[in-house]
């Protein structure tokens, strides 16, 4: 509203001089205190400067409108209520004295001292033609409404229905004027002030050029702009009934008529129109420092760029709703279903700028989409922790020997290290028994027992550099580490690392390291060659007895062959003689050589 | 006589990885469908006695296949775990993927052969083609709003 970012900003006050801070009393006066002289008064210190913008109203009653209006343009614009009402009872002195029990409101007129804002209330009803029930009620600051008296509704915009009537009314009104009191016009121009802009500027248009073709479109228009949707409250409608006494209650701010004619207007009134007015009310709006969608000036297309407060881009309300799941701490993973039962979301405003569930949701599945992503990230870069540490750590914080396993179990069944699947059910419950168990052996044992486990760590992982809140996996995750008492545990592995030779030189572990694998990487070769080459001589070996035995048979084979080559035509019986002949022949060679000479 | 093994190693393997990130909304619906069914259905409709096991059942292989399909949030071997485990129905899914049935409520509703004119259930209808889409139809089979694509 208007109101409430009121500051006439032609009529702003000079800087206050160095040391002098602005305050405000409880009564809502401003009051100003030096903090060096210690001094306080009501009067701005650095007003002595005489303010350009704000020119002393004249002493004497304005002689003609024009100066009365011009007045009003040093004021500013009078669109703004309180300050129409102040600025006016500055020149009704009975009525500020009327009004002088009323609490100061905060409003100001462009005097240093805060003005008790005055109340409007209605002065005049007329009857409007056409239209029965109707009365077009005239307040004491000029301000007009309609009022249905059967129905006791009152509209500050004059409804359609009764639009025409009014407009005649008006035309007749200008009329009579222009024909018979433009003596009286002195008196006239406090009326006019009274009788608000409409009535005004017919009369300025009578004033200037009594042709009355004019005015009726001057008068039409002037009245088309000044019918707002604001419905009268119920204090100025019961006044507008005859009740005079609407006391002291609280002046409501009310959007007023706008379009407050200011000089340039006045000297050429038969070109106003609805630009015109359009123009005036930005122009009005930069005066007080609105933003043209701060007001209704009714054609919200002709507002300039982005005139619409502080535009939220459809972008920026994703992000914002983005922002909220992060702040809410969501788990990515959960169904949207899930989140709407849950209800957390629903007390922040900025579950609204979203439209609607639709929306929502979208914005939700790519916010949780991302975010599964951003978690899967940080999983893979963190590295691969053994997860018997942090359970045998909770073991070494929890496990009491008086609790069974299964007790346990279930007692402790919602911890994290009691639901890491990274580690079987079996583990756990080997590892509890175990350590359970051990927490029943006497001290020495158990100090006996971590020496052991210290000294069968290799001096890579234990060494005088280790410190005591990073020890090796391989001793936080025995049983022998955790079954002992933190408390004498911890003196007893400082101890032990104090006695330990430095940490191996570093490259020189490495080397040693590649080293060894490269030996070992040979002796596999090696090893696997000589195995290579057993194979292959068992098998040429193998080969060559095939082959030998090969030829053997092929020896014998031939062999046979050739014998069978000596067989002749004459049957088995030549057979046996030779035969015979043979065994005669052997006979006969082992006799000697006698025989076959006498053959 | 072979020794009679206990659940845990009946073939229930150890979750993949990435379980313990969902394993709460599971248990929450599984913690849903045990009420569920543990609700006495005597003052309710006998043909509405399973929406609601129903309706959970589609949620939770919803969940599953978003987290799996659309989010890409658990891996391959996680999904078919959760699949084999009955935590989806792998069924109904196998559906979600063919064009036309991307929000189908339950494999009974496009079960033609059950139904008296051989037509898929009321819910499968869009909106639009309604002709009385003044009224709130739920179907019999699972109380189903309506789950065309195109809804």
């Amino acid at each position: 509203m208007l109101r409430s970012t009121y500051q006439p900003s032609h009529n702003a006050p000079p800087p206050l001089p160095p040391g002098w801070t602005e305050h405000k009393a409880p009564t809502g006066h401003t009051y100003y205190y030096n903090t060096t002289t210690q001094e306080s008064t009501y009067k701005r210190p650095g007003a002595d400067i005489p303010l350009p913008a704000a020119p002393t109203p004249p002493a004497s009653g304005p002689q003609d409108p024009r100066a009365s209006y011009r007045q009003y343009a040093g004021v500013g614009s009078l669109a703004n209520p309180a300050a129409a009402n102040a600025f006016l009872a500055q020149y009704n002195p009975q009525a500020q004295r009327q009004q002088q029990h009323q609490q100061p409101h905060g409003a100001r007129g462009h005097g240093d001292r805060p003005r008790p804002q005055p109340h409007d209330k209605p002065r005049s009803k007329v009857a409007i033609p056409g239209c029965e029930p109707w009365v077009l009620v005239y307040t004491k600051y000029g301000r007009r409404f309609a009022y249905n008296p059967e129905k006791r509704a009152s509209y500050w915009r004059i409804p359609e229905k009764i639009m025409q009537g009014v407009i005649e009314l008006d035309i007749r009104g200008a009329k009579e004027k222009a024909e018979g009191k433009i003596a009286a016009q002195g008196d006239e121009a406090q009326d006019g002030e009274l009788a608000g802009p409409g009535d005004n500027s017919t009369k300025e248009i009578v004033t200037e050029r009594p042709e009355s073709a004019h005015e009726d479109e001057a008068a039409q228009e002037e009245l088309g702009s000044d019918y707002e949707e604001v419905e009268v409250t119920d204090d100025e409608a019961s006044g507008a009934e005859g009740a005079e006494d609407d006391g002291d209650g609280e002046h409501p701010s009310k959007r007023q008529r706008t379009e407050e004619p200011n000089e340039d207007d006045r000297e050429m009134p038969v070109e106003f129109n609805e630009d015109d007015i359009a123009f005036q009310l930005q122009a009005m709006g930069a005066d007080y420092g609105l933003e043209p969608g701060e007001y209704d000036d009714g054609n919200p297309e002709a507002w300039p760029e982005g005139a619409e407060g502080e535009p939220l881009s459809n972008e920026d309300a994703r992000e914002l709703f983005k922002d909220l799941l992060t702040d809410m701490g969501i788990n990515p993973f959960s169904p949207w279903d899930k989140l709407v039962e849950d209800g957390k979301l629903v007390d922040d405003p900025r579950y609204t700028v979203l439209p609607n569930m639709k929306a929502r949701r979208e914005v939700w599945e790519e916010w949780s989409r991302a975010q599964i992503q951003v978690v899967k990230e940080r999983r893979a870069r963190e590295e691969k922790k053994d997860p018997r540490i942090p359970y045998m750590a909770f073991l070494e914080a929890k496990a009491n020997p008086r609790l069974y396993w299964p007790e346990f179990k279930r007692k402790y069944r919602k911890e994290p290290p009691m639901r890491d699947s990274a580690l079987a059910d079996r583990d756990r419950e080997k590892a509890y028994r175990e350590h359970v168990a051990r927490l029943k052996l006497p001290l020495d044992t158990l100090k006996k027992d971590v020496a052991a486990l210290l000294r069968a760590v290799p001096g890579r992982e234990l060494n005088a550099k280790t410190l005591l809140e990073d020890l090796p996996a391989q001793v936080l995750t025995d049983v022998r580490y955790t079954s002992l008492d933190a408390a004498t545990r911890d003196p007893l592995i400082a101890a032990y690392i104090a006695t330990l030779p430095p940490p191996p030189d570093q490259a020189e572990a490495e080397e040693d390291e590649a080293a060894r694998r490269a030996r070992d990487e040979r002796r596999k070769r090696e090893k696997a060659m000589q195995e290579r080459e057993r194979i292959v001589a068992e098998e040429k070996r193998r080969q060559q007895r095939q082959l030998e035995h090969g030829r053997a048979a092929l020896r014998e084979e031939e062999r046979e062959l050739e014998k069978a080559m000596h067989v002749g035509k004459k049957g088995i019986h030549s057979q046996l003689l030779a035969e015979r002949e043979k065994g005669l022949l052997d006979e006969g060679a082992a006799k000697g050589d006698g025989d076959i000479a006498m053959d | 006589m072979p020794a009679i093994r206990g659940h845990a190693a009946r073939g229930a393997k150890k979750p993949p990885a990435g379980f313990d990130d969902i394993r709460d909304d599971l248990e929450v619906f599984s913690i849903k469908m045990k009420d569920a069914q543990n609700t006495p259905t005597a003052n309710i409709p006998k043909h509405q006695a399973q929406w609601p096991i129903f309706q959970i059942a589609h949620q939770r292989s919803r969940y599953v296949y978003e987290l799996y399909y659309e989010k890409e949030a658990i891996s391959k071997q996680l999904y078919e775990w959760l699949l084999k485990n009955g935590y989806a129905d792998a069924m109904l899914i196998a559906k979600w993927k063919k064009q036309g049935y991307e929000k189908l409520c339950c494999l009974r509703c496009v079960q033609t052969k059950e139904t008296n004119f051989n037509s898929t259930c009321v819910c499968r209808v869009p909106k639009a083609q309604l002709k009385d889409d003044s009224q709130d139809v739920q179907c019999v089979s699972c109380g189903c709003r309506g789950c065309a694509s195109s809804d």
